[in-house]
């Protein structure tokens, strides 16, 4: 990590994400957490005419006894669409890694617009998210993730990854993989992958530049998990687009002030 | 093209892109919503869209939805330029859709291709429009 400028708290944050692509840390404010979860678990409830739930992380973990395969991508998209409606929610979602974000990716950010969720029931085939790195489907490799359990994620439950050192060597190999594809890629590397352990009140921040994704949920219970990006406001973009995809967030006064700034003019020759 | 009466094959895989296709870029979500119009308009089952992968001449994903194709009932991709550029490979897509007895279908142009009396017109768009992209553009 570059020079002394850093705090000794950023620098070893840092140093450990450079080192595994990815820090797993408590979410900065559990109240912000149990809101989000209350609230999908309310939407969930709804949207299949239930009672909202007692003990919301049951509900959620039990989902698979509600919800059909066929039935999930929409019922899905209506959590997508239900939480995101909530005017509060974006920033309670920030709040939950807002230093760890300040330190691994900056202070002046852009936030995707729309958080993503995923929703992945014990045995269901239908809803892998084979390997791959977000940059590759047109995300700017300066953005990082911030992933955020609804419940306990642990071994296929939660999302694999491929830590640097494996992921260099395997990115190198990806061409020789323009036929056989990921799938075959994804076993040639699998003893190097990670499956990432994240129980609920704690959230993931990783860097999708690494290949990642997930299996067949061969646990019991259901995964509900968030996933959101962040970049640094004045970061390249890729196909991801300001606007489109991402919004500033904490634009800070200074950058107002020279966006704002207009050199005095009516000189002439 | 696949029965729909078929329990072993279901839906259409969207296939969008993350490069720009004929110079113009189109957001993801724009080509989502394309391809779910079309869908919604033919009474095709919508599954959810491959993205291709951003480097040049990469068709990873549309090997992807090919290899799925036993378990599908056909692709709908945003559009006909999505398809790789060399006519070689772009045939073999042709012939793995017609042997897999699916189909594939662009959204943008509305054009289908089910079988091999197809590949004749959809491949004179694709030549023409690469002849037009070298032709003088004014007057």
């Amino acid at each position: 990590m570059t020079g002394g400028f850093l705090s000794n708290e950023d620098r070893m944050l840092g140093d450990a994400f450079l080192k595994d692509g990815y820090v797993i840390r408590a979410v900065e404010d559990r109240a912000a957490l149990d809101r989000i979860q209350a609230r999908v678990a309310e939407l969930a409830a709804s949207q299949l005419g239930l009672d909202p739930p007692n003990d919301p992380k049951a509900f959620l973990d039990g989902i698979h006894t509600h919800v059909a395969p066929d039935k999930l991508n929409a019922f899905r998209l209506a959590m997508i669409a239900g939480i995101n409606g909530e005017t509060w929610f974006r920033r309670a979602y920030y709040g939950l890694a807002e230093k760890a974000l300040a330190s691994l990716v900056g202070n002046e950010l852009a936030m995707q617009r729309r958080a993503n969720l995923s929703i992945q029931l014990p045995g269901d085939e239908s809803s892998l998210l084979p390997a791959h790195t977000d940059t590759w489907s047109g995300d700017s490799p300066f953005e990082a993730v911030v992933w955020l359990p609804l419940v306990d994620c642990r071994a296929t439950k939660s999302m694999f990854i491929l830590p640097p050192a494996a992921n260099a060597k395997a990115a190198a190999k990806l061409a020789d993989y323009g036929t056989s594809g990921v799938e075959a890629l994804y076993r040639d590397f699998e003893s190097e992958t990670r499956f990432l352990s994240v129980d609920y009140g704690q959230f993931l921040l990783f860097d999708q530049n690494l290949i990642h994704g997930n299996r067949v949920n061969a646990e019991k219970t259901t995964r509900w998990t968030f996933n959101c990006r962040f970049k640094g406001l004045f970061t390249p973009y890729a196909d991801k687009r300001l606007g489109e995809f991402f919004e500033p967030i904490t634009m800070r006064p200074t950058t107002r002030l020279g966006l704002a700034y207009k050199l005095p003019d009516g000189f002439e020759e | 093209m696949a029965s729909r009466s078929d329990p072993a094959r279901s839906g259409y895989r969207g296939y969008i892109g993350s490069r720009p296709v004929l110079g113009n870029r189109t957001p993801q979500a724009v080509q989502n919503l394309v391809i779910r119009d079309y869908c919604q308009r033919n009474g095709l089952p919508y599954l959810l869209a491959a993205a291709e992968y951003t480097m040049p001449a990469c068709y990873m994903m549309l090997n992807e939805v090919l290899a799925e194709l036993p378990r599908l009932e056909g692709v709908v991709c945003y559009t006909l330029f999505m398809m790789p550029e060399a006519t070689e490979r772009r045939h073999e897509v042709y012939r793995r859709v017609i042997e897999a007895r699916a189909s594939l279908h662009t959204a943008l142009e509305g054009q289908v291709l089910r079988s091999a009396d197809d590949v004749g017109r959809i491949e004179d768009i694709w030549l023409v429009q690469r002849a037009l992209a070298r032709a003088p553009k004014t007057l």
